[in-house]
């Protein structure tokens, strides 16, 4: 189990880098880094459960959305990196890093609150998923730039699949299926959107859409 | 085994029209698929809900696709709006065509996203499995932003936008909420379980409770979100006022409906397990109604635009449904599942009627339109008579409907709540009619520009005047197999 335990925290290690990263580019490597860990950590859970659900669940999560995801949002960045470099939050950024120890520590505590059967990881994994799930949301929402809000709500993702795994890892193949597909429809809706905003806006700053009020 | 192939016949139908729409090379094609599909697929759903009726739920795949009487209503609902949507995009479109410029390439974008999301909505209504069930709640959001977008200006792009991440966020908050409710299983059903409605509502009281009520819970906010519930409500009034006409009724008479059903189902699994708390998870689901009213009718006062007015109205009309379970006496949940259906029917009569009014004032802004009534007089008996329809006035169905549920809540223990709920209906009330009898009857301050005398086309009136009739005669009888179907959902959720 160690291994799995470690690689779940090098996840939130790599989440962090979406509170932190001035830069387009490292926000997607972070989610494609991200993904490769929430795959290897499946596989390695199979290896020592013999869940077939589960090597699949790793070899899809690895393919989608450490490959081709990733893939489809470099080559919507660097369409927007000609337009901006820094990407601002709505909120300062000493205030989100605050507020992002804040949801880590939420996170941590919410898991010791919920009283799940335990299935084959320990329960600081769960924990270490409603982290990222928080850290996910809030980025999508506090961020100015509209990729680095799609890669927030895709890192969010991840962190419920992490959840998944903790208190799930039995649901059957076709659900992961299921929602790995959802990220791909995700992605290509998203990406089709973003096309649309910098053609609009030539930029991906949010901020420049504030024009719908009351 | 026929009823499973019908099932499946069912969602096979809009998917492939979607693909056929696709395909198509002409407009005109594109044009006369819309009708034939979406009747067949009507009767098809109706059907289904008749056997439902004389022989119970019906299961496919492996429970991966389910109907019983709670979906039958949704699935009743999608059809028909999804119909009428179909029948007003064409003329509305034809209509636009004369003045308004579309792009070559944009009608079929449009009817390939209308299918595909008319497709998403049948299958959330036929998922047995919840986790297809969660997914294809979340498909219906990825085939209506860019619908919302359609018009392809900087405001539309916005609207889609705020849904698109505000509608995702509450999705994956949901995702939590069904991980949690597949946890409260385990402990009855094993590790491996099928993921089902009737297999969970067969564990019933098993389930863990604290899970299945923090999974409720989740569910509530995350798809409470979807469904325009107060305080997540924000993306609601831009998406439902920037999107052509007829999508706007795809979105708020089907879709907000679609994610109340997921609400719904949720709850009904859950509550058997809750013992003496389940009051707790309906209190939740009334207190999110409640201020979803509030928040509606507060917002519906200052609007300058009849789209956003229609758009706020609809904030209002999900809070008044949610409240109606919440309250969770038989005849409140009865009054709002009937309020599902009587809101659809008249919230997409009064979009039909902001695009009519769009197509002969060109604009939708409340202090620009004048004087219906001396314009264009059949279009205006549509306007004032929906609007009296869709604020609740007899003898329209959602009288019927809101009338059920202040009782059902005035009957219960905590009478206050039917006072609350009645007095914010009334403040709805006018607070709607009043600017539409002013566009209707008021003439313009100034000097008024002479505008000709003619109505539009009898095509892009027809839809509207379905609705009008059908939204008419509910106010007077509710059919035998409908009241059946609402008794029999109604049972589903307080068993």
């Amino acid at each position: 189990m160690l291994a799995e335990v470690l690689l779940a925290a090098l996840i939130l290690l790599v989440t962090f880098a979406f509170i932190v990263t001035r830069r387009l580019r490292a926000a997607v490597s972070a989610y494609a880094a991200q993904s490769w860990l929430l795959g290897s950590l499946a596989i390695a859970l199979f290896a020592d459960a013999r869940v077939v659900g589960l090597l699949l669940f790793g070899i899809l999560t690895i393919v989608v959305k450490g490959i081709v995801v990733p893939r489809v949002l470099r080559r919507r960045t660097a369409m927007a990196m000609a337009g901006r470099r820094e990407t601002a939050y709505y909120v300062r950024f000493p205030t989100a890093l605050l507020i992002g120890g804040a949801l880590t520590l939420t996170g941590f505590i919410a898991a010791t609150k919920i009283p799940y059967p335990h299935q084959l990881l320990p329960g600081s994994v769960l924990g270490i998923a409603l982290a990222v799930l928080l850290l996910g949301l809030f980025t999508a929402t506090a961020r100015r730039d509209a990729i680095l809000q799609v890669a927030g709500l895709l890192a969010a993702e991840n962190g419920l699949l992490l959840a998944g795994l903790v208190l799930a890892p039995r649901l059957s193949l076709l659900v992961e299926f299921a929602i790995v597909m959802d990220v791909l429809i995700a992605v290509l809706v998203m990406g089709f959107l973003v096309a649309r905003m910098h053609e609009e806006v030539s930029s991906t700053d949010t901020s420049e859409l504030t024009r719908l009020r009351g | 085994m026929i009823n499973s192939a019908l099932l499946l016949v069912l969602i096979a139908v809009p998917l492939l029209t979607t693909v056929a729409t696709a395909l198509v090379r002409s407009d005109r094609l594109r044009y006369r698929l819309v009708l034939p599909s979406a009747l067949v697929t009507m009767a098809l759903a109706l059907t289904l809900i008749a056997r439902v009726l004389s022989m119970g739920s019906i299961r496919a795949l492996g429970d991966w696709l389910y109907l019983d009487d709670l979906s039958g209503v949704v699935l009743l609902v999608v059809v028909i709006v999804s119909a009428l949507a179909g029948a007003y995009s064409i003329a509305y479109f034809r209509s636009e065509e004369q003045g308004h410029v579309l792009k070559p390439g944009e009608l079929r974008k449009y009817f390939v996203l209308f299918h595909l999301f008319t497709f998403t909505m049948v299958v959330v209504s036929v998922s047995g499995n919840l986790a297809l069930l969660w997914t294809a709640v979340t498909a219906t959001t990825f085939a209506s932003a860019p619908l919302v977008d359609f018009y392809g200006s900087r405001e539309p792009l916005e609207a889609a936008w705020k849904f698109l991440i505000l509608a995702v966020a509450g999705e994956l908050i949901a995702l939590l909420g069904f991980l949690l409710l597949y946890a409260s299983g385990i402990a009855a059903l094993g590790s491996a379980y099928n993921f089902s409605i009737p297999v969970l509502g067969g564990a019933g009281s098993q389930l863990t409770p604290a899970l299945a009520g923090l999974g409720f819970l989740l569910v509530l906010v995350g798809f409470g979100t979807k469904a325009g519930l107060a305080p997540m409500h924000t993306w609601l009034p831009d998406a439902h006022s920037q999107a052509p006409a007829p999508v706007c009724a795809m979105l708020s008479g089907a879709e907000l409906n679609c994610a109340m059903l997921a609400i719904v189902r949720v709850l009904a699994l859950a509550t058997p397990s809750q013992g003496g708390h389940a009051g707790e998870l309906h209190g939740a689901l009334l207190g999110f109604g409640i201020l979803s009213m509030a928040v509606g009718v507060v917002f519906l006062i200052s609007q300058r635009n009849v789209k956003r007015l229609l758009a706020y109205s609809s904030v209002e009309q999900m809070g008044l449904i949610a409240a109606g379970f919440g309250v969770g006496a038989p005849l409140a949940v009865v009054g709002a599942l009937l309020q599902m259906l009587t809101h659809s029917l008249a919230k997409s009569l009064m979009f039909f009627n902001s695009g009519n009014l769009l197509l002969r004032f060109r604009t939708t802004t409340l202090a620009e339109i004048r004087a219906v009534a001396g314009v264009a007089p059949v279009t205006a008996i549509l306007v004032i008579l929906g609007a009296l329809a869709l604020a609740g006035a007899p003898p329209f169905g959602l009288f019927v409907s809101e009338f059920s549920i202040v009782r059902g809540a005035l009957g219960g223990p905590n009478w206050g709540v039917g006072a609350v709920i009645a007095a914010l209906l009334l403040l709805g009330f006018i607070a709607l009619v009043a600017p539409f009898s002013r566009i209707t009857f008021g003439e313009s301050a100034g000097e008024r520009p002479q505008r000709p005398r003619t109505d539009l086309g009898a095509a892009v009136l027809a839809p509207g005047f379905t609705l009008l009739i059908a939204v008419l005669i509910l106010g007077f009888w509710v059919p035998g197999p409908l009241h059946a179907l609402l008794i029999g959902a109604s049972r589903v959720i307080s068993r």
